[in-house]
């Protein structure tokens, strides 16, 4: 379904992603991981057509959306959550979901009052149904964190990338997210890219198949299981230590 | 014939676009750093002008005086506006810093008028001229191009060689980065802030050199679109880019205007004025990083 | 059981103000001027906000489009007073002329300045009143810096009687049914997807754009639909009710920042907030000239400020805040 074919972003002298190249099919449940500055949301904006790369091409379903505007690729079906969440504060956190729901894969055939009534049940699904009227202002840290998740939902996307979308909750809260997660996606067919900084546990219990990046570049490609006990990745998050530690251990 | 009057248009130009340079490097200098659009700015070259003004005036003081005095006044100024109300909207929406530094400038403006009136004033500082060839300078002018070109190259030294000016130079390179390395972000933004401002003011009393009548409280809106203009020229943050923007327009406006008065039913006044919002959005629309690239 | 006309509830405060205004203007001796003042500033408001109130985008040349539709209403009435029997056809025409060529400038200016950001675009702006105005004087389009007087083609078209009550009181009316119509308008957007857009947009552009919505589209359409009615309020206002037209005059500043200063007070994004805007600012203008003249733009400038970092919300704002699960909220919008 998304295919990227050695796409390189640079910024000035910086290389931030470097050839790579990766395919995600439908319903995958997908891991992205790496350090600080490996260049993971450098590869979601250039997904999302926040940024363009300067080589390579990125396609969706078969279209070359390489150069398309981020607001034609959102009816497409690709959604997006941002790591620190971006809630249109002066609205309601209903009207904030519908705003998904309007401009996203079904935007043309819903309407205002339709956007409004998906609004709710995504709203109801993922357990913040009090606080459907609040303003989104005023939401704890980890409610916003939610609502940009039922936002994206509410897109009804094919392909959700979530960017870091966990930071900052209890391994319990996480535990339950990536549970639901796991649900709604399995139940609407929707892939999901989950960008992680750290090995989560929950998380990659969850995906299918873990990619690892390191200074931009791909390091691997994997099943999850196989993809953690590849030395390379123990090397890249802890260094020549604990390879000799997990050999013994 | 032609050529002499477009010759001498030329350094008539130079030397008012170095004075314009000089009046939008603190305008630069404030984006640069506080990414804040001072829409008022025209108002405080207002208040520079009227400084001279009271200097030559009531206290028989040439402008060379009147210089540091409007710096130190801008500097004020800018700390009190700075914090008064525009520390407080850094992190509101865009919307905010550019109404509030427009309504300063409305505030000045009927402060102004309301200390001095509304009528246009003048003064004379007549020192004589050089005669080139094909024009004649007034030394006042000189004078002021002079000053222009030593405040810029202060200016450049005070960021090089100080602490402060480095750290003004990192937060323009990447605010976060420099408080985590220590700098005091809070009072470098205090600081620029205060500096643009006075270097806008002092700017002021440079320009009285060309405007032999024209004080008047509601001056500065033209001077805020030139300098928005220039600033664009020479690239939105950077004050040296102000500087050469500032000759080049200087340099465009003079010539064309010569160029208009040769068209016969037009007012080349105007026109040039027209000329001058017509660069601003062709600049707008190809690079709005700015033509000149200088650091 | 959804009430049908629930969406439409707030036009209910807006048309018992406006009857309120009117019923004083007609009725107390002398007030008709103050309501045309007010009338005014309310159109004035109302256009201004579904531009600045709804994307938070500063068009510092906005009285552009309030001159260039005073000097659609000129032409039209210059160019038809050789038809008297036209008659009330030719003030029809420059209405027409009038939102016409404010499209077309919005058209031209937004073209270039709604690609960029909102700093940038304020920039950009700065300069549209002014280089329109010496655009006219410059090139003498129009007459130049001498300005259209047309009185006597409007006496020719309307005969006296009906040009003077136009003058004195219809023009005031159409002013009214503008600013009715444009709070219609911003009813609409704001129930829309168009609203939505708006609201996403002005809180966060790249989310917005992330969430599917061409910003750049919505932009342009709050910004022509702004444009198009502050030319009629021009055209009504200025042409119609002072039949002639000086560059100087039509381009000052002074109005865009008076607009600034409604919907700001009143709450901007608000459908009320004009009203209210118009109303406080107007009255307290009024009688501030009477007994500190000389200081209002003084003081407004600072109430600007005081809004700007205490209660950016303004006052309909700060009152939907309040109101917000009470019967009356369906009302205020």
């Amino acid at each position: 379904m998304l295919q990227l074919e050695n796409v390189t972003k640079r910024f000035g002298g910086l290389v931030a992603v470097d050839t790579v190249s990766l395919e995600i099919t439908e319903g995958e449940f997908v891991g992205i991981v790496g350090p600080n500055g490996s260049g993971k949301t450098t590869l979601f904006n250039v997904i999302n057509g926040v940024f363009y790369p300067e080589e390579g091409r990125v396609f969706f379903n078969g279209i070359d959306i390489t150069r398309m505007p981020p607001y034609k690729r959102a009816p497409l079906g690709i959604g997006r959550t941002f790591q620190i969440p971006r809630p249109f504060a002066s609205a309601t956190v209903r009207e904030n979901v519908a705003v998904g729901a309007m401009f996203g894969f079904q935007g043309r055939t819903l309407n205002v009052e339709q956007s409004l009534e998906v609004a709710d049940q995504v709203i109801e699904r993922i357990g913040l149904a009090g606080h459907g009227f609040k303003n989104a202002g005023i939401l704890t840290p980890v409610e916003k964190k939610f609502m940009e998740i039922a936002r994206a939902l509410a897109m009804k996307p094919r392909l959700l990338l979530m960017d870091e979308a966990m930071a900052g909750m209890h391994p319990g809260e996480i535990d339950n997210v990536v549970q639901f997660l796991v649900d709604v996606a399995k139940e609407e067919g929707i892939a999901i890219v989950a960008m992680v900084e750290h090995i989560m546990r929950a998380v990659v219990n969850m995906a299918e198949k873990v990619i690892v990046l390191d200074y931009g570049e791909k390091i691997v490609d994997a099943p999850t299981r196989e993809a953690l006990s590849d030395p390379r990745v123990v090397d890249v998050y802890l260094g020549e230590g604990a390879k000799e530690d997990n050999a013994d251990g | 014939m032609i050529m002499e009057q477009l010759a001498g248009n030329m350094v008539q130009g130079l030397v008012l676009g170095s004075v314009y340079g000089m009046a939008t490097m603190g305008l630069s200098l404030i984006f640069g750093v506080l990414k804040v659009v001072n829409v008022g700015h025209g108002a405080f070259v207002m208040v520079g002008a009227f400084v001279a003004l009271f200097f030559f005036n009531a206290l028989g003081l040439n402008p060379v005086f009147a210089v540091p005095a409007a710096f130190a006044i801008g500097i004020v100024l800018g700390l009190a506006f700075y914090y008064a109300a525009i520390r407080k909207l850094l992190h509101a929406p865009e919307l905010a810093t550019l109404l509030a530094t427009f309504s300063v400038g409305v505030l000045l403006e009927e402060t102004v008028k309301m200390i001095f009136g509304s009528e246009f004033r003048g003064y004379n500082w007549d020192l004589g001229n050089v005669d080139l060839v094909f024009t004649a300078l007034p030394i006042s002018k000189i004078f002021a191009a002079f000053g222009s070109v030593l405040i810029a190259l202060l200016l450049y030294l005070w960021f090089k060689r100080t602490r402060t000016g480095s750290a003004m130079r990192s937060v323009v390179e990447d605010s976060r980065g420099a408080e985590v390395c220590g700098v005091n972000v809070d009072g470098v933004y205090a600081m620029s802030f205060a500096l643009g401002i006075g270097l806008t003011v002092a700017s002021g009393v440079l320009l009285t050199m060309f405007i032999p009548v024209g004080i008047n409280p509601y001056m500065g809106g033209g001077y805020t679109l030139k300098a928005f203009v220039i600033a664009v020229l020479g690239g939105l943050s950077s004050p040296y880019g102000a500087f050469f923007g500032g000759l080049v327009f200087g340099l465009i406006e003079n010539t064309s205007y010569t160029m208009f008065a040769l068209i016969p039913g037009v007012e080349p006044f105007a026109l040039t004025r027209f000329l001058s919002f017509l660069i601003l959005l062709i600049i707008l629309l190809i690079r709005p990083t700015g033509i000149i690239k200088a650091k | 059981m959804k009430n049908r006309l629930r969406p439409y509830y707030p036009l209910l405060p807006v048309f018992a103000a406006y009857l309120v205004l009117f019923l004083l203007g007609r009725n107390v001796a002398g007030m008709w001027q103050l309501t045309a003042t007010l009338l005014f500033y309310c159109a004035l408001g109302q256009a201004f906000n579904i531009f600045l109130g709804m994307t938070g985008y500063v068009d510092f040349g906005y009285v552009a489009f309030l001159g260039v539709g005073t000097y659609g209403m000129a032409t039209a009435i210059t160019g038809l007073a050789g038809y008297p029997q036209l008659g009330l056809w030719a003030v029809a025409l420059g209405f027409v002329l009038a939102m016409l060529m404010a499209t077309l400038l919005s058209v031209a200016v937004g073209a270039v300045a709604l690609r960029l950001r909102g700093a940038y675009f304020a920039i950009a702006t700065i300069g549209v009143s002014e280089g329109f105005r010496f655009l006219i004087e410059g090139a003498n389009l129009w007459n130049g810096s001498s300005g259209m007087i047309f009185t006597s083609q409007l006496n020719k078209l309307l005969g006296r009687d009906l040009a003077s009550s136009v003058m004195t009181f219809w023009a005031d009316v159409l002013v009214l049914a503008i600013a009715v119509a444009a709070a219609i308008v911003t009813l609409l957007y704001m129930k829309s997807k168009i609203g939505y857009a708006l609201t996403a947009l002005r809180e966060d552009e790249d989310a917005a754009k992330v969430m599917g919505i061409n910003v750049t589209r919505y932009k342009i359409l709050a910004f022509i639909t702004s444009a198009c009615f502050a030319g009629a309020v021009g055209a009504a206002s200025w042409a119609l009710k002072t039949p002639y037209v000086f560059p100087p005059e039509v381009f000052e500043i002074h109005y865009t920042i008076e607009a600034i200063i409604i919907v700001m007070l009143g709450g901007a994004g608000t459908m009320l907030g004009p009203i209210v805007g118009a109303l406080i600012y107007g009255i307290s203008k009024y009688y501030l000239s009477i007994f500190l003249p000389g200081f209002q733009l003084f003081i407004f400038a600072l109430v600007i400020i005081f809004i700007i970092v205490m209660f950016p919300e303004g006052v309909v704002g700060v009152i939907k805040g309040k109101t917000r699960r009470t019967a009356i909220a369906p009302y205020i919008l």
